[in-house]
């Protein structure tokens, strides 16, 4: 195997805020992204996502540990990472509102060395790419959230970065605009460039990422494929059927590692939390004519509130 | 070199997007007829030249502590201080190039001082010794520009960087002798003004504008520039030190 795009190891970072209790929001966290990879960093409000992204666009260092971009260091090699990378921060900040889109993406060109000839043309292209065509001579102050967010993708991108760090990028996007933003970013896949993307969308996760690390409270709770994760909780497994009567519902429901039993608009979903659980139900489903009968992992959503739990709006 | 210019570039679109930045071309014209009105009632035309002089340095100065001192904090506020620290261009050759253009609209103070002494007062600037107030100018916007590198990184570390930049101001004009020579400042204190790079340019403009040939014209250029350069110098290091560490502390945006 070559140089990994992104590799971190045992990287902690810990905040000493003046007159409170120090924050650990990194703690020995491990993680390794191959070339052309998308992947997704999963977790809750707090869980040291945009703190372990900072760190590897070189704007955060970490209190230890070492992290590397494409072989070089994010602490010592800073000056040789930063050609390397794009990064968009989430949120409607960091972008000259009194300018217009173009002026901002043709000063942050500038700043990755580009001749003012490659800064109008990279420019150009990146407005249009990011459907900004018809406002791009507007003021940034005049744009919507989404469109905000499409010119912060636009910057991210104007360094022609082989390593993007995309934190919360499709917040305030609209759902067609989130869905084309997912296929630019496997556009951005195709051209050979890695993507670590910090989200709370599953949707966008599951959909766009080859991995995902989930992460909660600064620890990793497991990296793998979106769909592996899944399998990871098979024992979660949920059947649908239909075509079964009350009383084969009502044995079901009494077997043990059935969790629960409900019907839904004519259907029953009967969801099992023990290995094993599927088979005999399924045998019972069968047996007692079920007219359709499907099983089905967990979607990634699932598996989040399954390992992380569900913590309501607690951070 | 790209830096430099993408931070000119982008100072002069902030000026033109942003009305309030033109401030200081409203009150220079207006403290250079406040200073010649004193002048004449004092019955000392021989200072009206001096008079025209003080706001175009006053002006330079006001630039530098209000807008390019406040330039990384507000960045930094904005979130756009983490962007830029992540990209290979160099924060003190953006900034410096940022305050370049800060530097070209102050000196457009000395011609708006020009048409107001003319127009209200029939006082014209004169010009004794032309190429010596030229290069006067350039230095004194040169090391301005210098230091407010060093102000601008210093004042990241405050909490409210406005404080220190409304309070500084007239001390420095005391100090730098912008109203009245620094020579005529208690003794003690005339070793501060020395260091003060400001004071070697007061002091040059105004001989530049009268008849007797200039005394060691640049050697004392050369003065100007070198505590301009000092600054600068040392403004970086400082900036390099508040950048590590503001990234170390995480914060290098304000929440």
């Amino acid at each position: 195997m070559g140089t990994p795009a992104v590799e971190v190891e045992e990287i902690s970072r810990v905040f000493e805020p003046r007159k409170k209790p120090e924050v650990v929001a990194l703690d020995d966290v491990s993680l390794t992204i191959p070339p052309g990879e998308i992947h997704g960093l999963l977790g809750p409000n707090g869980a040291g996502k945009t703190t372990l992204v900072k760190i590897l666009s070189t704007v955060l260092l970490p209190t230890s540990g070492r992290a590397r971009v494409l072989g070089m260091d994010v602490v010592d090699e800073t000056k040789a990472v930063r050609p390397q990378i794009g990064i968009v921060f989430g949120g409607e900040r960091g972008l000259y509102w009194r300018l217009t889109g173009r002026q901002n993406l043709e000063y942050w060109g500038a700043l990755y060395k580009l001749s003012a000839r490659e800064t109008k043309e990279r420019t150009q292209r990146l407005i249009e790419r990011v459907g900004l065509a018809e406002r791009a001579d507007e003021r940034v102050e005049t744009y919507s959230r989404g469109m905000k967010q499409r010119l912060h993708l636009a910057r991210g991108l104007v360094g022609d970065a082989t390593v993007l760090f995309l934190d919360e990028p499709t917040t305030g996007m609209d759902p067609l605009a989130a869905r084309e933003f997912r296929t630019l970013i496997a556009e951005l896949r195709d051209e050979g460039r890695t993507i670590l993307l910090a989200t709370h969308d599953m949707v966008e996760a599951e959909t766009v990422c080859d991995r995902v690390t989930l992460i909660d409270r600064g620890k990793v709770v497991a990296t793998e494929s979106p769909r592996t994760l899944g399998r990871v909780i098979s024992r979660f497994q949920r059947i649908d059927a239909e075509g079964v009567d009350g009383t084969v519902l009502d044995e079901i429901r009494a077997l043990a590692g059935v969790s629960s039993v409900s019907e839904v608009e004519g259907s029953v979903r009967i969801e099992v939390d023990e290995e094993g659980a599927t088979r005999v139900v399924l045998g019972r489903l069968v047996d007692a004519g079920a007219t359709s009968v499907r099983t089905s992992l967990p979607s990634l959503e699932e598996v989040y509130v399954q390992l992380i739990g569900d913590r309501g709006l607690e951070v | 070199m790209r830096a430099f210019l993408a931070g000119f570039g982008l100072e002069a679109r902030m000026i033109r997007a942003a009305p309030e930045a033109l401030i200081p071309l409203v009150t220079a014209p207006l403290f250079a007829l406040v200073f010649l009105a004193i002048v004449r009632q004092s019955g000392r035309p021989d200072l009206q030249a001096d008079a025209l002089m003080a706001p175009v340095l006053m002006t330079l100065w006001w630039v530098a502590l209000q807008q390019a001192g406040t330039m990384i904090t507000g960045d930094r506020w904005q979130a756009l201080l983490e962007p830029l620290i992540a990209t290979p261009a160099s924060l003190a050759s953006v900034l410096l190039g940022r305050i370049a253009a800060l530097m070209c609209l102050g000196l457009v103070s000395f011609f708006e001082v020009w048409a107001a002494g003319k127009l209200a007062f029939g006082v014209s600037i004169p010009f004794e010794h032309p190429v010596a107030l030229g290069l006067t100018l350039l230095v004194t916007a040169f090391a301005t520009a210098g230091v407010s590198v060093a102000f601008a990184a210093v004042f990241v570390l405050t909490r409210n960087a406005y404080t220190f930049t409304n309070s500084l101001s007239y001390p420095l004009y005391l100090l730098g002798g912008v109203f009245v020579p620094a020579a005529i400042l208690p003794g003690w204190i005339q070793p501060v003004s020395s260091a003060i790079f400001m004071s070697w340019s007061a002091d040059l403009l105004r001989a530049s504008l009268k008849p007797p040939p200039i005394d060691d014209l640049w050697q004392r250029l050369g003065m100007v520039v070198l505590l301009g350069a000092t600054s600068f110098l040392i403004g970086r290091a400082i900036l390099f030190h508040v950048m590590r560490r503001l990234r170390a502390n995480g914060e290098l945006a304000a929440a």
